[in-house]
């Protein structure tokens, strides 16, 4: 991981937990923007597979689909919607089919939408901060 | 030493997260990243490595269908979160669990898990005894007293004709290389067993004065190689 000079004067969106992000990155942000690029590479395909198995009425698939995508937000740093995925997660296991879900469904792909949004800002302010540190 | 692995992950910032892990240790080689489960067999058919980092769920293929198909066995680090997969995981003589993401230090720990416990056993596989370290104290177990070894896990069970069973950390991989070659073969990722104490065998299973132990597919040409048959 390359360590960039100035690293101390990044703010992160409120959304985003930055000791954790330390914790993990220390003070490597080029990687980082590298971990949320990736992470948006592959964020359509895997909202889309929570969807389809939504749609399609398969709860374990369901399940299984949330539980992939959950790690995403914490390599993000966005623990709180972990815990939502975990929260959603942990429903599935309650319930006979997903329609019982509606409600928890529709909030949480909503946040998994404002969430894409926090981490394109995101991105756009690393690529930034680091080519000015650079 | 450096231990070369492969990472079964198809999450792309998790196998990437790892990798990153893996350079930095400065011990771990990754000789491939594969995010199903047919591509990794498909490498493994070739090629060995000392270490699995493995997600669970992937798309196919359950990631313990993996193990159940390699030919040897390797340390396996878990990167799942669920821990509904703690039997398999135990049965599997899986090292460890990182749950993602996990920070760099998390996963040295995990990394020292798998290094063989040296001091746990004394032998060299001509002799006819073993010492293990047990409760704190050595304790000489001769070849022809063992009926088999078992894996718990980062520890391993010794059972003996009497019935006495003894817990040491150790892991069967380290073991299999120590034991005596005369007395004992690995049957199964989890167990080696002491040729000379076989009652019989059926499909599968070995029977060891009443105790059922499984051959694995990978195994049980060496078992029928070793058996005095006639």
């Amino acid at each position: 991981m390359n360590n960039p000079s100035d690293v101390n004067s990044f703010i992160f969106n409120a959304e985003i937990d930055s000791n954790y992000l330390h914790s993990l990155y220390g003070d490597d942000y080029i990687y980082l923007h590298e971990v949320f690029a990736t992470v948006l590479n592959d964020y359509e395909s895997l909202t889309d597979n929570i969807e389809f198995n939504y749609s399609s009425g398969n709860l374990n698939a369901l399940k299984a689909a949330v539980h992939k995508i959950k790690p995403v937000f914490g390599f993000v740093g966005m623990t709180a919607v972990q815990q939502e995925c975990q929260h959603f997660e942990d429903l599935c296991g309650t319930v006979a089919s997903p329609e019982i879900l509606n409600r928890d469904f529709e909030a949480l792909k909503n946040k998994m939408f404002q969430s894409k949004l926090v981490i394109e800002e995101e991105m756009k302010k690393l690529e930034i901060f680091n080519s000015q540190s650079a | 030493m450096i231990i070369s692995c492969i990472i079964v992950e198809d999450l792309q910032v998790a196998a990437n997260y790892l990798t990153n892990c893996c350079e930095k240790s400065g011990s771990v080689e990754v000789k491939g990243h594969f995010s199903n489960v047919p591509d990794a067999l498909s490498f493994l058919n070739n090629h060995t490595v000392d270490l699995i980092f493995l997600d669970v769920e992937m798309p196919g293929a359950n990631g313990f269908e993996l193990l159940d198909q390699i030919a040897f066995s390797p340390k396996v680090i878990l990167t799942t979160s669920k821990t509904e997969y703690a039997y398999n995981a135990f049965q599997y003589n899986v090292s460890d669990y990182l749950m993602k993401p996990f920070t760099y230090q998390r996963f040295v720990e995990a990394l020292q898990k798998i290094q063989p416990s040296k001091e746990t056993i004394s032998t060299n596989s001509a002799s006819d005894h073993i010492y293990i370290k047990t409760d704190g104290k050595l304790i000489r177990l001769n070849n022809d007293a063992i009926l088999y070894i078992e894996s718990m896990g980062d520890y391993v069970k010794f059972v003996t004709n009497d019935n006495k069973k003894y817990i040491t950390h150790n892991t069967i991989k380290n073991l299999e290389e120590k034991v005596s070659k005369d007395h004992f073969l690995k049957v199964h990722r989890s167990y080696i067993v002491n040729l000379h104490k076989i009652d019989d065998m059926r499909e599968n299973l070995l029977f060891i004065k009443g105790n059922e132990i499984p051959v694995s597919k990978a195994n049980k040409a060496d078992v029928f190689r070793r058996l005095n048959i006639v």
